[in-house]
């Protein structure tokens, strides 16, 4: 079921993530990071964790090395 | 198809914020969008203007950061931590972040489907004309329907190559590079979009481009810091707080090359004591 939340990433990653010239300040990457959390968390709790990412991935917080743990 | 109904409400907010442009302000339909993408960025300027911000102090460190790119040529995983250990070290906040990114695509899907609904409805759902400028006769159809919407999408890559200088949060210049050259490949997709929607992208272009150049001029240009050319009366930890500008000393790129080494010297420095 993962796989879902997986292959969006790679939607965006093609599309909309190539379309806007920036990079993460996070390590790894928010996608990358969404797609490491579907593949140890599942769909649900993968999912959460990559939006609580998304929404700390923003101009204010300092990013870093941040792992799904 | 499936993405259809939970954006419905999206498509249906854009709708409405078109429909108060254009029957209650009076624009022409083209030029309620570029309204409505005026308002967007409006509303994320708190939100770039920080990331500019963050941007040019990060281009400050940039020799530094160069140095750490080449350091690990060849470990791409390596680097990004190095380089995120360097942010931490030295209190930098990178410029890039994804959020604001992210909010500009529910947006742009929204104008995608309120688009499509305009080629597909009766044109007297729609009074008024469609036509933006003279030279597209329809935002709703696709943009290389028309001559006009050909010279256009020449507008979507400048405008896109020039925000690109703007935004992309990269020192590395192939990376750059790539990203300049990404529009080149993404109107080939864009070409199959309503003109309506390349309107968009080409006003949010250039109100970036816009905006970076206000930002690059009401705020001055600080020098780069001396990270590593530090006596060794501060301890190595203590390094990066203080190391904001707060040397006067002149800046030089000399210190690039030895900057591994150098820091090495120092904490040895700092162990004798």
């Amino acid at each position: 079921m993962y796989r879902v939340g997986v292959g969006l990433v790679w939607l965006w990653r093609a599309t909309f993530g190539a379309l806007f010239p920036t990079t993460c300040k996070y390590h790894p990457s928010c996608s990358q990071y969404a797609i490491d959390a579907l593949h140890q968390k599942g769909l649900v709790r993968g999912s959460l964790l990559a939006a609580w990412r998304l929404l700390r991935c923003n101009p204010w917080s300092r990013g870093g090395f941040d792992p799904v743990t | 198809m499936i993405l259809f109904s939970p954006l419905t409400p999206l498509e249906h907010a854009a709708r409405h914020i078109l429909n108060f442009l254009h029957y209650d302000i009076g624009l022409t339909w083209a030029w309620s969008i570029v309204a409505l993408t005026v308002i967007v960025r409006m509303v994320l300027v708190p939100l770039t203007v920080k990331q500019i911000h963050s941007m040019q102090n990060l281009q400050r460190y940039a020799p530094q950061m160069k140095e750490i790119q080449k350091k690990y040529k060849s470990d791409r995983q390596k680097q990004n931590e190095e380089l995120m250990k360097f942010y931490r070290e030295n209190n930098i906040n990178p410029a890039a972040s994804c959020l604001p990114m992210l909010v500009q695509l529910p947006v742009f899907i929204a104008l995608y489907y309120a688009l499509r609904n305009f080629s597909h409805e009766p044109a007297t759902d729609h009074p008024g004309s469609l036509s933006f400028l003279h030279f597209i006769p329809s935002i709703a159809d696709h943009t290389t329907s028309h001559w006009g919407g050909f010279l256009l999408l020449v507008v979507y890559v400048g405008s896109q190559m020039a925000s690109t200088l703007f935004m992309a949060a990269t020192v590395d210049k192939v990376q750059r590079y790539l990203f300049m050259a990404m529009p080149l490949v993404f109107v080939f997709v864009i070409a199959h979009f309503p003109a309506g929607l390349v309107l968009y992208w080409v006003t949010t272009n250039l109100w970036t481009v816009g905006q970076g150049l206000i930002t690059r001029r009401l705020v001055p240009k600080t020098p780069p810091p001396e990270l590593f050319k530090r006596s060794s009366r501060t301890p190595p930890k203590d390094d990066g707080t203080s190391g904001n500008g707060a040397t006067p000393e002149e800046p030089k790129p000399a210190p690039q090359p030895q900057a591994g080494p150098r820091k090495v010297r120092r904490k040895k420095k700092a162990g004798r004591r």
